[in-house]
């Protein structure tokens, strides 16, 4: 049979318990899930009966990834795990984590769509992948150690080129807030102890065959060019955060940051960034610098280059080198990381004698990335650290440790801003030594209730940021309005959708928004300028399904939801409009499944849908709006006690937000009254078989 | 994109001399022909007595690397194969830096003093020389399989004449010959005609097309070379290599 | 080719090749580089008035050259190919007391935002600490910039907004975003 476009062609089914080792057809099972997250939520759905906990040998977890990972089209380097999350609160229902790096691609080289790993090894293994052929081999000598010396290992043993996702001592501990790990700094959280529970040390993955580009090979360069020449900077921000020659507009929160003067300055010779006119390809990873925009301008000078994924050109991860920490620290100069995983090890103090964007904050960044990334503690988007900064300073974690465990931590340290505090956080939660480590360890729903503070009191809280279930608000109301709102309640941990907020933020003027919006969602009302949010309308939900629906998409078909869709961009001759059909081109031309943008949207319509039944059938319950679908209270509150919709307040209104919700059910083709998808949805969409099993259990509308 | 073996140009002077299988030096020849190319198997219709196919010719253009501009992403390679193979892959890429992306081209040896991304940070692109004479992989090429491409002279594997027996990887010293499975037919750099995908799609700008010029003594090798040169090959040498 | 129309080329290539260094040009200092060029012959060099008709030529005949001008009136050129009409319209103000209030009313009102005060240090704006300060010090005696206001963030960091399209109350908690928010919520 001739190799398909796009998918590899098989499923990896890997049993631990019984050491077994299949395949099956990715297409003649799963087309219709298309890979990531769809294959996911499919074998969760139809294996993994109701009522399993996360650690159990009858937890699966599938490492998926779709039919664009290992192609040249842009941003295509994830790799979706999904499985019951070990932190959801308060109980374990599915989710995904995403991880970068090169692992995708090595494993559509080595001929798998997806890896399912099943049961529990009676001693600790690790999975070897070679063109084809999987190997369940012994993992004792690994065990124990970190997730560097055991991908260093594995690479001895598979050759250089091998892609290795491993867990550190927190994910063998069973810590529910462990990450894996590949390509040195590509992290899924929430996933180590999954692995853990499993004795699941680590994957090794090497390939050497192709993906098969199914469409004409000139029309894929053409539209792989195309899509390249609507990129922005990171998060798709579209226009520089400072004045341009080329531009007409500039944004100080972009994080297209390139600019004459500012350089890669640990690279040998220092490199310019420079002006970065949008239409010179070749300098589209010059863009970013997310070391510079998160941690400060003094970044720059620590600069080496950025990283990321493959096939991506934005290099969102930056490769830092800050000398001065091997001496102080004892740690490498060099380190990598982006976004909240360089942030770490800063955000867990509240002062540093610099300032936030001092020295020493860059040194607790780096502190933070050796640690955490190596014995593979999660961080929950920052939650860990700000539960950790609450409790201190309200005085819960003094009264709950009790004194002897107190005393052994330097809380002078820590009060002062020194970064070597770390050092006694970070090893201990991964080795659940203690009562502080163990709580943190978690979760946060797990941790308030073992220390008797009510959820309420988190979801009064803004500063704590946290959301329901154990984990925090992931672009809200603050970035999307009612928009944002909608989307942090569909998932079982915080939601992992950058679809809106790459948009809202992309630096554009409102009006040019506006008018994008209009294109896309049906009317300029679709979004509002931010902090000054403006009633609920249908365009509102309509950018709330479709903001949804592409964040499945993209985990399905291995594009960065982080970088797309890629509705605006930064070509003034294009009015800045972007193309949303891009998914849709690439895909059809890949895989030689022709499939327009609303076609494609129907699969993505159907992969969440699935996650919604999923979370309905192992929650026991259809009443989605009441149980599930909740925000926290200082959503709709304001600190300066400013009301809802007037200028200067994302302050959100109750009675809004419940016509937000229907509205949103309604698109969607939801029972408003529960919230819950009903029968008709369910056929249109193809998942009869699943109305069918929640109609016995009595969970339909 | 092509890299068919194109007709070669051979001057009648040059035809003469080699009917005449008269000793001339290479500097002579080359005065002589002002021609590229030495001798071809179109010959036979020339009723010539085939002589096995010694590239002379320098290629005139080449890419050449920046390592501190590599970020790692790999567009290189999958613009070389996707754009000319029409399939994605680093291992048939003819640009390569996958093999050194995490430790370096010293590979685990370094340990983590070593380059790439778990070294520090550099990462090195291995890229064709477009060697001048002796050309390795040409000349080890039983099937005189690998020809000089104008305009851009580079040294191109011709499809037709190719049969996978991939002595030609195992004689270039930096390994930058690759194998296509799927066609059982080597392949390498042909500088895409004269405008190379991978610098095109370097999204760093750490790739440029330049003119070439000899890179073989600066470039350090990857291999001992274990190729067999077939001897009617290695006779040819005498040609102009006589004492 | 005609004289005429030999300046004129001369001319559009000077003025994009300054643009393409991210400089405006004006009149005098084409006509001294068409001096130093010796496109002009030297009986031609004294006629102002010629030249300067050959310039508004050039620049309607263009489709990319730009004429722009400051307070002072003076016109200046540039290359839209280059320069971006935004861009040319802060090189254009450099010099002027009103650029701060300019872009701090541009920026409040169609994006809408504050701006921070350190972002005129940078390129194109280059000033200094003191001479930022000196101008808000000048703005804040004069009647026509009593719309510049500032708000300070909880990390310290000014931002300077007009009042004529943002309140307080926004300006503050969009300052706040900016420099707090967007990287808490990376």
């Amino acid at each position: 049979m001739a190799k398909p476009g796009g998918w590899a062609g098989k499923v990896l089914r890997v049993d631990l318990s019984t050491g077994r080792i299949s395949t099956e057809d990715t297409i003649e099972k799963y087309k219709d899930f298309l890979g990531g997250t769809g294959i996911g939520y499919r074998v969760i759905w139809d294996e993994v009966p109701t009522g399993t906990k996360p650690f159990d040998p009858a937890n699966k977890v599938v490492f998926g990834v779709g039919p664009l990972a290992g192609t040249g089209a842009p941003c295509n380097g994830r790799t979706a795990v999904t499985t019951l999350w070990p932190t959801c609160w308060p109980k374990p229902l599915v989710a995904s984590g995403h991880m970068g790096g090169h692992f995708a691609a090595e494993l559509k080289y080595a001929g798998y769509d997806a890896i399912i790993v099943e049961g529990r090894a009676d001693r600790p293994v690790w999975l070897q992948i070679e063109d084809g052929k999987a190997e369940i081999k012994d993992a004792r000598h690994l065990w124990g150690q970190g997730i560097r010396r055991t991908t260093v290992e594995i690479n001895q043993q598979m050759g250089p080129e091998a892609s290795v996702a491993a867990i550190g001592q927190a994910g063998e501990n069973l810590v529910p807030m462990s990450v894996v790990i590949n390509s040195y700094s590509h992290s899924a959280g929430g996933i180590g102890g999954v692995m853990g529970s499993k004795n699941l040390k680590a994957i090794g993955v090497r390939g050497t065959g192709s993906v098969r580009i199914a469409g004409n090979k000139e029309e894929w360069e053409r539209v792989v060019k195309l899509h390249l020449s609507l990129l922005g900077a990171n998060n798709q921000h579209v226009v520089p955060n400072s004045p341009q020659p080329w531009a007409e507009y500039y944004s100080a929160g972009s994080r297209w940051v390139a600019s004459t003067g500012r350089q890669w300055g640990a690279a040998e010779p220092n490199i310019e960034t420079g002006a970065c006119n949008p239409r010179d390809l070749n300098k589209i990873a010059y863009r970013t610098n997310n070391a510079a925009f998160f941690l400060g301008d003094s970044a720059w000078k620590y600069t080496v280059r950025g990283n990321g994924c493959t096939s991506c050109p934005i290099r969102c991860h930056t490769v830092l080198k800050v000398p001065k920490v091997s001496s102080k620290y004892g740690i490498p100069a060099m380190g990598q990381n982006t976004c909240a995983g360089l942030m770490l090890g800063r955000g867990f103090f509240k002062t540093f004698p610099d300032g936030p964007k001092g020295e020493t904050a860059i040194e607790a960044c780096m502190v933070g990335i050796h640690l955490a990334d190596d014995v593979g503690v999660w961080e929950n988007y920052g939650q860990m650290q700000r539960d950790f900064q609450e409790l201190y300073y309200n005085g819960t974690i003094k009264n709950k440790i009790g004194e002897n465990e107190f005393r052994s931590y330097s809380w002078d340290k820590y009060e002062k801003g020194d970064p070597t505090f770390l050092f006694e956080l970070l090893p201990r939660i991964a080795a659940k030594e203690g009562e502080l480590a163990t709580a943190l360890g978690m979760g946060t729903g797990y941790l308030l209730e073992r220390w008797s503070i009510p959820e309420q009191e988190w979801q009064k809280d803004q500063k704590v940021a946290y959301w329901k279930m154990g984990h925090p608000k992931h672009h809200a109301n603050e970035d999307a309005g009612q928009c944002g709102v909608i989307i942090n309640t569909q998932y079982n941990r915080d939601a992992q959708c950058h679809s809106h907020a790459n948009f809202t933020r992309n630096g554009l003027p409102i009006q040019v928004q506006k008018r994008l919006a209009a294109d896309i969602w049906g009317s300029s009302d679709a979004v509002d300028a931010i902090a000054a949010y403006t009633p609920m309308n249908i365009y509102k939900a309509k950018m709330a399904k479709w903001s949804l629906l592409r964040k499945e998409l993209h985990d399905s078909l291995s594009l960065c939801n982080w970088m797309g869709p890629w509705i605006a961009s930064p070509l003034k001759e294009r009015n800045y409009r972007g193309d949303d059909s891009i998914e849709s081109l690439l895909y059809s031309l890949a895989t030689g499944d022709k499939k327009s943008r609303e076609e494609l949207d129907t699969v993505a319509e159907r992969i969440f849908l699935l996650h919604r039944a999923l979370t309905i059938r192992d929650m026991g319950t259809k009443e989605m709006r009441a149980d599930h679908d909740t925000m926290p209270d200082w959503v709709f509150t304001d600190p300066a006690g400013k009301d809802a919709f007037t200028q200067g307040t994302n302050r959100m209104d109750k009675e809004d937000i419940k016509l937000a919700m229907d509205m949103y059910y309604e698109e969607m083709g939801w029972d408003k009254q529960t919230g819950a998808p009903t029968p008709s949805t369910y056929k249109k969409l193809g998942l009869g078989d699943v109305a069918d099993e929640l109609d016995k259990r009595g969970l339909l509308p | 994109m092509s890299h068919e073996k194109e007709k070669p140009q051979i001057l009648p002077e040059t035809l003469n001399l080699i009917r005449s299988s008269s000793q001339f030096s290479r500097r002579e020849f080359l005065l002589i022909s002002g021609v590229m190319v030495v001798a071809v198997s179109g010959l036979e219709a020339w009723g010539a007595k085939e002589t096995p196919l010694i590239i002379m010719d320098q290629a005139k253009g080449l890419v050449i690397a920046d390592p501190t501009k590599c970020v790692g992403c790999r567009r290189c390679e999958l613009a070389c194969t996707e754009f000319n193979d029409g399939k994605a892959s680093p291992t048939v890429a003819r640009i390569k830096i996958s093999r050194n992306l995490n430790f370096g081209p010293k590979g685990l040896h370094a340990g983590q003093r070593g380059q790439g991304s778990w070294g520090n940070g550099l990462v090195i692109q291995n890229l064709c020389n477009q060697c001048p004479h002796p050309v390795p992989c040409a000349n080890a090429c039983p099937n005189d399989a690998i020809v000089v491409s104008p305009p851009t002279n580079a040294r191109v594997v011709d499809p037709d004449k190719c049969t996978g027996c991939k002595m030609c990887q195992r004689a270039c010293p930096w390994e930058m010959m690759s194998f296509d499975s799927d066609a059982n037919k080597a392949t390498k750099c042909f500088l895409c005609d004269g405008n190379p995908k991978c610098v095109e799609a370097c999204p760093a700008g750490a790739l440029s097309y330049t003119a070439w010029r000899d890179l073989t003594d600066k470039t350090p090798p990857r291999v001992i070379p274990t190729a067999v040169v077939s001897p009617e090959k290695a006779q040819t040498c005498i040609d102009c290599h006589k004492k | 080719m005609e004289q005429r129309e030999q300046i004129s080329l001369a001319m559009a290539q000077i003025i994009r090749a300054r643009s393409e260094t991210g400089q405006l040009v004006q009149f005098e200092e084409i006509w001294t580089e068409l001096t130093g060029q010796g496109v002009v012959k030297s009986e031609v060099a004294d006629q102002k008035s010629f030249l300067e008709s050959i310039l508004r030529e050039a620049v309607a005949g263009n489709e990319d050259l730009e004429e722009i001008s400051g307070k002072n009136g003076i016109p200046h050129y540039y290359s839209a190919l280059s320069l971006s009409e935004t861009y040319a319209g802060i090189l254009i103000r450099k010099e002027e007391s009103s650029l701060i209030a300019e872009i701090v009313r541009e920026n409040s009102a169609i994006y809408p935002r504050p701006v921070p005060l350190d972002f005129f240090k940078e390129s194109p704006f280059d000033l200094t600490q003191q001479e930022i300060l000196d101008c808000l010090g000048k703005m804040g005696e004069q009647g026509e910039y009593q719309d510049i206001a500032q708000t300070t963030t909880s990390i310290g960091t000014v931002f300077l907004y007009s009042n004529r399209h943002l309140d307080p109350g926004y300006a503050s908690i969009l300052a706040e975003w900016f420099d707090v928010g967007q990287i808490n919520s990376p």
